[in-house]
């Protein structure tokens, strides 16, 4: 493939993240938003009055056939986005895809292989592996000023639980919210998940236990190279989100806490106080957003591999299938046990 | 006035000896016997200390009708034998922790204690640290609301040396132990299921031996709290120890000690202290706080907080890590189920 001045997108479901990434996209001078794909288009048209977009339709396959698109960015419910990949790879397009690929392992590797074969690009949405202070330490490792990874602790809690109806079409706490952690430790560790332990609790809301998930969570993961990793996450947080790494090495620790509104101190007779974490990952991971999305349109343009593959995707969503099995029967389950 | 109480202390190795200095600061004790082996060394190190004698066998101590309280910090295979002896010469006991070096001497010991009129508390000295503490009272009080997850990161300065991994129990009876009583004692509550690992990543021969230097444990407690612990047998950095719980109402985080606030500045980093070096210094006033509160038991006739049952338990929990690292498997892996191996038994296991 040749280099692209010009980059043209379609964006295939515009629910919350669909939005953001339009609106990123619109920030890059040399990317032109052709479609924005989704059922609702009354409302979309209504949302994107000010913005610079082309058309506005429901039907995904008119964009994807269209030879103007260079790239699809697919932001559509989970069970639509393997074959809309599939579309897109045989139709020759660059697909920048959301998490996670799909919920079964076997329409993951199918979609994969039409990807490969078609050898069109894929990034996948693991956009905290652009967030500053995850980069950062990534960096450190890469440095060696780390040394070797032997323990990584993610601390991952959101301020409020989903709704109950996003609960029960979810896929469960651990494919759904731990999936990000799953991958995030592979991008510290370097390394492969040969053994996953997870253990849930219905804590704050007994609905949700109702519907078979949890809403608090530890997951511990066993790399290949020796690692260990433990996850813990939680539903709701009342101080806001929460998200924190850190990695612990042969040569010392780094620790990435919180980013926070402002960092005024304020110090009273009733003590020492300081900003909540910021509100939810629209606030805390919004450069990050941004930055997956260059980094896409700069491998598009610049004919580069993706930093996040198809196969992260499909790694991330094994080790949550091995997580829910493990919760669900009590016992470490190997990534062998869910793979074939 | 008040008659001094008598103190006679087992065993002066690391911790013996931070025991006895911390007596000699109480205005109620006097230190009247210390028992070791290795007299010469001791008497060298003793050296302006008002300790009256030194002797050599312990049981000179437990008989000796002056004495009203032992400090045992002898290796852990005497402690039972010790704690017996000393009972039933109506000594009051003070007992490093492990409780005992194996889960069924434990037990059989707890049911020779029942009824016992003596005193005995065993050494949770973090129960006693001014940051674990504050923590325990602030969940006590609802600050944090209901516990939903605890984090713990323990991690030792330097890896120690191979003859005493060999003869430590394991990392989960040597080194989580700390822990796994402080959660019981933060949450008020008990450990309902196990689950352990580890790898050797400093060390292999750590590995050969049986044990771990890197390990985890995750533990779910009786109203579902779930709590993981991650500890490293050495930190290059210092002795790492940390906690957070979170709760309904908000969270408290236990970050390190340092020996200074001082924050440095230059045209590459701003840097702090790292934490305090090892547990002596770190963990130092509550040392002191332990003892006290005990010698505070004898004089006003007062139950200790930290009692043989807790070291048990801690035991117990310990004994089902052990279990679940070595892949004992079981669907439900209930401290309460857990079988009570010798140390023997499990090395047999293990080959």
């Amino acid at each position: 493939m040749t280099k692209k001045d010009r980059v043209h997108v379609a964006v295939i479901g515009a629910g919350r993240i669909g939005k953001i990434h339009v609106e990123n996209l619109l920030k890059i001078p040399t990317v032109d938003v052709k479609y924005i794909v989704d059922i609702r288009v009354e409302e979309v048209e209504k949302w994107s009055k000010d913005v610079k977009v082309e058309k506005i339709i429901s039907d995904a396959e008119t964009a994807i056939k269209d030879p103007v698109v260079d790239a699809v960015v697919i932001c559509s419910p989970t069970d639509t986005h393997a074959d809309l990949i599939i579309k897109a790879a045989r139709a020759g397009k660059d697909i920048f895809c959301e998490k996670p690929i799909d919920r079964d392992l076997k329409k993951i590797k199918e979609a994969l292989k039409e990807v490969e074969d078609s050898g069109v690009k894929l990034q996948i949405g693991f956009n905290r592996r652009f967030d500053h202070n995850f980069w950062k330490i990534k960096k450190l490792i890469e440095e060696k000023k780390i040394g070797d990874v032997h323990i990584v602790n993610i601390t991952s809690r959101d301020p409020e639980p989903p709704s109950l109806e996003y609960v029960k079409s979810s896929g469960g706490i651990f494919a759904d919210m731990t999936i990000h952690d799953f991958d995030m430790a592979r991008y510290l560790t370097e390394s492969e998940v040969k053994e996953v332990y997870a253990v849930g609790s219905v804590l704050i809301d007994p609905k949700i236990g109702e519907v078979g998930d949890y809403d608090t969570a530890v997951s511990v993961l066993k790399f290949e190279n020796g690692a260990i990793c433990t996850i813990d996450n939680s539903r709701k947080s009342v101080y806001g989100y929460d998200q924190r790494v850190e990695v612990f090495g042969t040569k010392g620790s780094a620790q990435a806490y919180n980013d926070r509104p402002t960092n005024v101190v304020l110090s009273t007779t009733d003590g020492v106080c300081m900003d909540k974490p910021l509100y939810f990952f629209l606030e805390r991971y919004k450069e990050s957003f941004m930055t997956e999305m260059r980094e896409f349109v700069d491998c598009v343009r610049e004919d580069k591999s993706p930093l996040v593959t198809g196969n992260d995707g499909l790694q991330a969503m094994a080790i949550a299938m091995a997580a829910n099995k493990s919760a669900l029967e009590k016992r470490p389950v190997k990534i062998e046990e869910v793979t074939t | 006035m008040k008659r001094k109480m008598n103190f006679g202390v087992i065993g002066l190795g690391r911790l013996g000896k931070i025991h006895t200095l911390n007596l000699l600061k109480i205005r109620d004790v006097r230190v009247k016997s210390v028992a070791d082996p290795r007299m010469e060394e001791i008497k060298r190190w003793a050296k302006g200390l008002e300790i009256t004698e030194f002797v050599c066998d312990w049981h000179r101590i437990i008989e000796d009708p002056e004495i009203d309280a032992v400090v045992i910090a002898s290796p852990t295979v005497f402690h039972a034998e010790m704690i017996r002896a000393a009972v039933e010469n109506g000594k009051n006991v003070f007992v490093e922790k492990p409780l005992s070096h194996n889960l069924s001497s434990a037990k059989e010991l707890l049911n020779f204690l029942e009824d016992s009129p003596v005193k005995v508390q065993v050494a949770f000295n973090r129960r006693f640290d001014h940051n674990y503490r504050r923590v325990h009272d602030a969940i006590l009080s609802g600050k944090i609301g209901k516990p939903y997850l605890i984090r713990s990161t323990i991690r030792d300065p330097q890896l120690p040396p191979l003859e005493f991994v060999e003869k430590s129990g394991g990392i989960f009876f040597d080194f989580f132990i700390h822990e796994f009583d402080n959660i019981r004692f933060i949450t008020s509550s008990e450990v309902e299921e196990v689950y352990a690992g580890g790898n050797a990543l400093w060390d292999e021969r750590i590995g050969e031996a049986g044990d771990y230097d890197t390990a985890f444990a995750v533990l779910k407690m009786r109203e579902g709290t779930l709590c993981v612990i991650d500890s490293s047998r050495r930190a290059v950095y210092g002795y790492d120890q940390r906690m957070e719980i979170f709760g309904s109402k908000g969270r408290v985080l236990i970050l390190n000690d340092r020996d200074t606030n001082v924050e440095t500045r230059n045209e590459n980093c701003v840097r702090y202290d790292n934490p305090k070096h090892d547990f002596q210094h770190r963990y130092a006033d509550s040392f002191a706080a332990e003892i006290r509160d005990f010698v505070d038991c004898l004089i006003n006739d007062k139950t200790p907080s930290v009692g043989p049952k807790d070291g048990y338990k801690a035991m117990l929990i310990a004994e089902a890590a052990t279990q679940s690292a070595k892949k004992i498997e079981r669907s439900k892996l209930n401290i309460r189920e857990i079988s009570h191996p010798s140390r023997d038994e499990r090395n047999c296991n293990k080959n």
